[in-house]
């Protein structure tokens, strides 16, 4: 369904990643496992365009993501190359295709209250089929006891809930969810974790960026290795072993 | 880690030399008094525009009151010389005082904002200032303005005399006293505070910078030399009027700054020169003298945001490309006996993906082969000793990197970095028909060696680096493993004046003699793009992967580093963990330095043969897991 | 001061505040939602007024007020959503697009001050004023225009508080400013609504014009001195929600009026900067609100 392939980027001038290829069935979800700082926020937004790839190509469903061909040459290095040439990803096309992108620590819109935010999402999905409002209560209790409040005043757990609730009113047809739990009390914890198990069981495939392997083990069936901007490794949930192996296998002894 | 030379070792020391001579020549050249007018209105625009850039360009804080600040300069000119009957030149200089008391007062509303509250603040303080003017109508003639200012003299010679030429030279000496004051201030503590606070805010507060005094310094540092510019202007023109305030000047003034290159010295001063002579011109047809500026404005802003001093260093850059690329094309015929004299092995060119790369090979491809890859800025040649004595025993092949000896230039994107000269060296492998090597690396080459024998191509039978610390978390480590108060600094430095290419050959390989005169000589061939872009492609390599194939220790291993090497923290090399090395530890070359293979060869040689011929036999007694690695 | 002076005095205060109001709430549409401070805004106050002088005017084409005023919203909508993609969408992906902004649209704000100057001359032109008429209530002396000029510009003001809040389109304006990233996330059009926005903000600087015209004479650079007003109120107010400057722009209206009684044409401006840079000094943020930008 997802399928991305050769595929480098970064922010201009300096590149994050590259060579990634990778391919996610339409019954699949995939965990990607890695140390911060090397490059899986910047992969995933350039997935979901709000970044353009350097080179490579992207396709959901069979449709292509990015305009055809490599980055230009940015020969002249004070050009605003920006400026003349199009970009090569356009975010709308990527949301609508129904690759919903969740950020990390996603603060969302502050001065809105969260059923106008979810009213938002209901007019971004333009008449697409997601999750209805009720739906998401249903599965965040949490949301609906603060539905009148501005997101400025929820707490980082109860953004979070919104933030996945918008996304999956937003008809998603593959969710990315980077680091949902990271910085949480165990308790909301939990219940985040165990509302994205629900989700997983809708059969709604997700990616899943967590530094948490159990509960990566529970949600996902591949787990690709991601370090110094580029796929180290891939695994099956069977084989997928503890923390600290993970570590090891990343970094060798020393770490 | 900085380097800032004083001016006169630069490579910018002979162009303003030039541009002193030229600018004392041009009015004994020009005589008639239009072209020294707009020169002296180039200077008054000179200095406002760059004493703006250390605020706004260096300083990030956008003060819009800075037109503010050159009426200032103008209107106490005014009030002084005329109203108050005070000598012309102490109101120049009241001038500089006044616009500096008066930034102070600016910097108190702008102390607690940011970014674009400080534009509004500003530019509602510079309207503020304008409707004092024009409301103390009986003080500073309101909308009219005033006229008939006192002309400066010097013992009763007038300077507007002689077509102006006395004006041309105070104007002239007062533009260079502002560079040299920005120059100054630029490299004192308060012009560090200053660019730390636009860089990195929060952290040069922690660092115990205020952050008030720093801006109301930066404020008024920017201001005396404006408002001494006001001065001046208003005594050359003899008018003050309330114009100064207005949008056109401040639209002139914005376009030298962001056309000249927000954030250099040097770029709105020339910036100043072409656009005097350009409005100057322009000013004769009315409306489409704004207009032509203002679309020239948004050009330059849109697409080249640099302004004119990018485009000076990227003409620069491209210059310097075709001198390295032709003197290399050049000594690839002419000097080529004389270094095959020297290596005595065959040299070649040989067309890889990246560039077309110079190799010498001794050929006789039935000895063990042995690759050497030479560091940053230097060229096989570095080598000729170990040519020499060990082409006896093994086949010798060393390769000039991309960009470096007679090999050719490269995609700088795409070639100048490690894991490019890794491909490059299998390129040269794959060419020679070896597929069995033993592989010393140099500093540079030395991360070359370690990439090499990672990525597993090449079957590397033993693998020695000397000069290159390995890293496993990068940049940290790039800290770590360097001493950075040594010439290192200039490893990523683009272009070398004389004396830092002498600094940097010295140190890198050894002081100039009959012997290493030959490496000197090469190295101002070095593409410059070369040093930078393997700097800034440094996280694009697999570090890791390199430290897991030391910490497996399957190749015999060893590191042979010069015992007085300047670049090198030892106790960082020693520390790491190494699962199999020669010897069990980093031995060093006693009195060798960051080239010990060059400046101790014996010794070097005596180690080098030890290890290859261990690395033979698989000794398992002489490869021994470093300290590190057995207690872990 | 006797009852009546004072009447006419808080007269005029509303009247200026209502048209500092419009032009700030324009001024704040397009920094709340794009972040950048369009400096052309006064431009667009002074061509708005130009236009509609083209089609109203007696001299020129003479067509009715209300054609003339809506010809002219549709040219501002379309002068403010091209002049958004030639002055800030090449560079609105830099790191340093606030200060670019500054910089491109004092430009913009030059090059149309000048091209007005060269289509329609220096002479001075005025508007027919809306109405005709004068009204005497309890001793206040008012003209119909005066009136309509007020109920009008609440309307405008009303009409876009609701836009903003009840539309759909409206509602996503309020996200993207909020934040930008998560509106392109869910799939919103960002572009498309930042060239709303910015043409919205043009069309509310053209109503202005037409306003400030019919009661003022008019010269290409009439706008700058209502656009130094309206930065004081944004910056006086905030811009924390929809009615900050509109409060601000009622309340400095009403300051310079009492301050140009007391103190003169002269210094009343003066007086109004000061109390800016005072206000600033004590609460940063503006009088009314938080110092972030949101909708």
């Amino acid at each position: 369904m997802l399928d991305v392939r050769d595929l480098s980027g970064g922010y201009e001038p300096v590149q994050i990643f590259q060579h990634v290829d990778l391919q996610v069935s339409a019954a699949e979800s995939i965990g990607i496992f890695g140390p911060n700082g090397h490059g899986k926020t910047t992969l995933l937004r350039t997935l979901s365009g709000l970044i353009d790839p350097w080179q490579g190509d992207i396709f959901f469903d069979g449709e292509r993501m990015n305009r055809e061909g490599r980055r230009g040459s940015r020969k002249w290095r004070n050009f605003n190359y920006d400026a003349v040439t199009r970009r090569r990803m356009d975010p709308k096309k990527v949301a609508r295709a129904g690759l919903i992108h969740v950020q990390q620590g996603n603060l969302l819109f502050p001065e809105l209250t969260v059923t106008e935010t979810l009213s938002i999402a209901v007019s971004a999905a333009s008449g697409r089929r997601g999750w209805s409002v009720a739906e998401v209560q249903q599965l965040f209790p949490r949301v609906a006891e603060r539905r009148d409040h501005k997101i400025r005043f929820l707490s980082g757990g109860e953004r979070q809930m919104v933030s996945i609730a918008a996304g999956l009113i937003a008809a998603p047809r593959m969710l990315i969810l980077d680091e949902p739990t990271l910085g949480l009390s165990p308790k909301i914890r939990q219940e985040l974790c165990g509302a994205i198990l629900e989700i997983r069981k809708t059969g709604l495939p997700i990616i899943l960026i967590d530094q948490d392997v159990a509960f990566l083990e529970q949600i996902i069936d591949t787990l690709y290795l991601f370090d110094h901007g580029r796929i180290s490794g891939r695994m099956s949930r069977d084989e997928m072993p503890d923390h600290e192996t993970l570590m090891v296998m990343l970094f060798g002894e020393r770490h | 880690m900085r380097y800032d030379p004083p001016l006169q070792k630069t490579q910018g020391l002979w162009p303003l030399l030039l541009a002193v001579v030229a600018l004392v020549a041009y009015p004994f050249v020009f005589e008639a008094t239009y072209f020294r007018h707009v020169m002296i209105l180039a200077f008054v625009f000179a200095i406002v525009a760059t004493s703006w850039d250390f605020s706004l360009g260096f300083g990030g804080l956008f003060n819009f009151a800075h037109v503010a600040l050159f009426a200032v300069g103008i209107y106490t000119y005014a009030i002084l010389a005329k109203t108050l009957g005070v000598s012309p030149w102490l109101a120049i200089l009241a001038g500089g005082f006044t616009s500096a008391f008066v930034a102070l007062l600016i910097s108190i509303p702008v102390l607690r904002l940011d970014g674009i509250y400080v534009i509004l603040v500003t530019i509602a303080f510079s309207q503020l200032l304008y409707l004092i003017v024009i409301s103390a109508s009986s003080v500073t003639g309101g909308t009219s303005g005033m006229v008939t200012l006192p002309t400066l003299t010097i013992n009763g010679y007038r300077l507007s005399g002689d077509g102006r030429i006395g004006y041309y030279f105070v104007g002239l000496g007062l533009l260079a006293a502002n560079i040299l004051f920005l120059y100054l201030v630029t490299r004192s503590r308060l012009g560090r505070a200053t660019v730390a606070l636009k860089d990195n805010k929060y952290y040069a507060i922690a660092r115990g910078i205020s952050e008030a005094r720093t801006r109301a310094l930066t404020l008024m540092a920017s201001a005396v030399f404006t408002g001494l510019a006001g001065a001046f202007y208003a005594a050359y023109l003899r008018v003050a009027s309330p114009d100064a305030f207005g949008m056109g000047f401040l639209t002139l003034l914005l376009s030298i700054l962001l056309m000249g290159g927000a954030g250099t010295i040097w770029g709105p001063v020339i910036a100043a020169f072409g656009i005097s002579v350009i409005s100057e011109w322009l000013s004769g047809f009315g409306a489409w003298q704004n207009i032509v500026i203002s679309v020239a404005i948004i050009l330059v802003v849109v697409l080249y945001p640099g302004g004119l001093w990018a485009a000076i260093q990227e003409i620069r850059e491209a210059v310097d490309n075709v001198r390295t690329g032709t003197l290399a094309r050049l000594r690839r015929n002419r000097g080529r006996a004389e270094r095959e004299a020297l290596t005595g092995a065959t040299e070649r060119m040989i067309r890889t993906r990246f560039a077309e790369i110079a190799v010498a090979d001794t050929g006789e491809a039935e000895k063990p082969a042995l690759l050497f890859c030479h560091g940053n800025s230097a060229c096989k040649e570095a080598f000729y000793k170990q040519f020499r004595s060990m082409s006896d025993t093994h086949r010798v092949i060393a390769f000039d990197l991309p960009g470096h000896g007679v090999s050719g230039n490269g995609d700088p994107e795409t070639t100048y970095n490690v894991a490019a000269y890794a491909e490059i060296a299998e390129a040269v492998l794959a060419d020679c028909g070896v597929d069995k090597v033993a592989v010393f690396g140099w500093s540079l080459g030395g991360y070359v060696a370690l990439e090499l024998a990672a990525r597993g191509n090449v079957e590397v039978t033993a693998l020695a680096i000397a000069g290159t610390p390995p890293l496993a978390v990068v940049p940290e480590d790039f800290g770590n493993g360097y001493n950075p108060d040594s010439h290192l600094v200039l490893a990523g430095k683009q272009y070398f004046s004389r004396q830092e290419a002498r600094d940097y050959g010295n140190s890198a390989t050894a002081p100039i003699s009959a012997d290493s005169a030959f490496m000197h000589r090469n190295l101002p061939r070095t593409d410059g793009r070369a040093r930078v872009y393997m700097m800034t492609k440094i996280s694009i390599i697999d570090w890791p992967r390199q430290m897991r194939m030391l910490a497996e220790g399957r190749i015999p291993f060893a590191i042979l580093n010069g015992s007085d090497d300047p670049f090198l923290n030892h106790g960082y090399i020693a520390r790491l963990n190494y699962g199999s090395i020669w010897r069990g530890a980093p031995q060093d070359i006693m009195g060798g330095r960051h080239a010990p293979f060059f400046n101790k060869p014996d010794a070097f040689d005596l180690a080098f043969y030890a290890f290859l011929r261990d690395a033979e036999s698989g000794s398992d007694a002489t490869f021994r897991p470093s300290r590190m690695a057995a207690t872990a | 001061m006797d009852p009546i002076t004072l009447i006419s005095i808080i007269k005029g205060g509303l009247i200026l505040g209502a048209l500092y109001a419009l032009m700030a709430t324009g001024l704040s549409l397009v920094w709340t939602t794009l972040g950048i401070f369009n400096f052309a805004h006064g431009a667009f106050i002074a061509l708005g007024a130009y236009v509609a002088w083209q089609f109203s005017s007696a001299d020129a084409l003479g067509w009715p007020m209300l054609p003339a005023v809506l010809l002219t919203c549709a040219v501002m909508f379309l002068v403010g959503v091209i002049l958004h993609f030639l002055l800030v969408k090449p560079f609105e992906r830099r790191s340093d697009v606030v200060l670019i902004a500054v910089i491109t649209t004092l430009a913009g704000s030059t090059i149309l001050e000048n091209g007005l100057l060269l289509i329609w001359g220096p002479r001075s032109k005025q508007i027919e004023p809306l109405t005709r008429g004068e009204v005497d209530l309890a001793g206040l002396h008012l003209t119909t225009a005066e009136i309509l000029l007020l109920v009008l510009v609440l309307a405008i003001l009303l009409g876009i508080g609701m836009f903003l809040r009840y539309s759909r389109p409206g509602r996503s304006m309020r996200a993207v400013s909020q934040n930008r990233e998560a509106a392109q996330l869910l799939g919103l059009d960002v572009p498309k609504l930042y060239a709303i926005a910015f043409g919205l903000s043009a069309l509310t600087a053209g109503l202005a014009g037409i306003f400030l015209g019919t009661i003022r004479f008019m010269h290409p650079a009439m706008g700058s001195e209502p656009l130094m007003k309206a930065l004081v109120v944004v910056i006086f107010g905030g811009v924390a929600r929809f009615s900050s400057p509109i409060y601000a722009a009622f309340i400095i209206g009403l300051l310079e009026a009492f301050s140009t009684y007391i103190f003169g044409v002269y210094w009343a401006p003066a007086v109004l900067f000061v109390t800016m840079i005072v206000v600033l000094l004590v609460k940063p943020e503006g009088l009314f609100g938080k110092y972030q930008r949101t909708l």
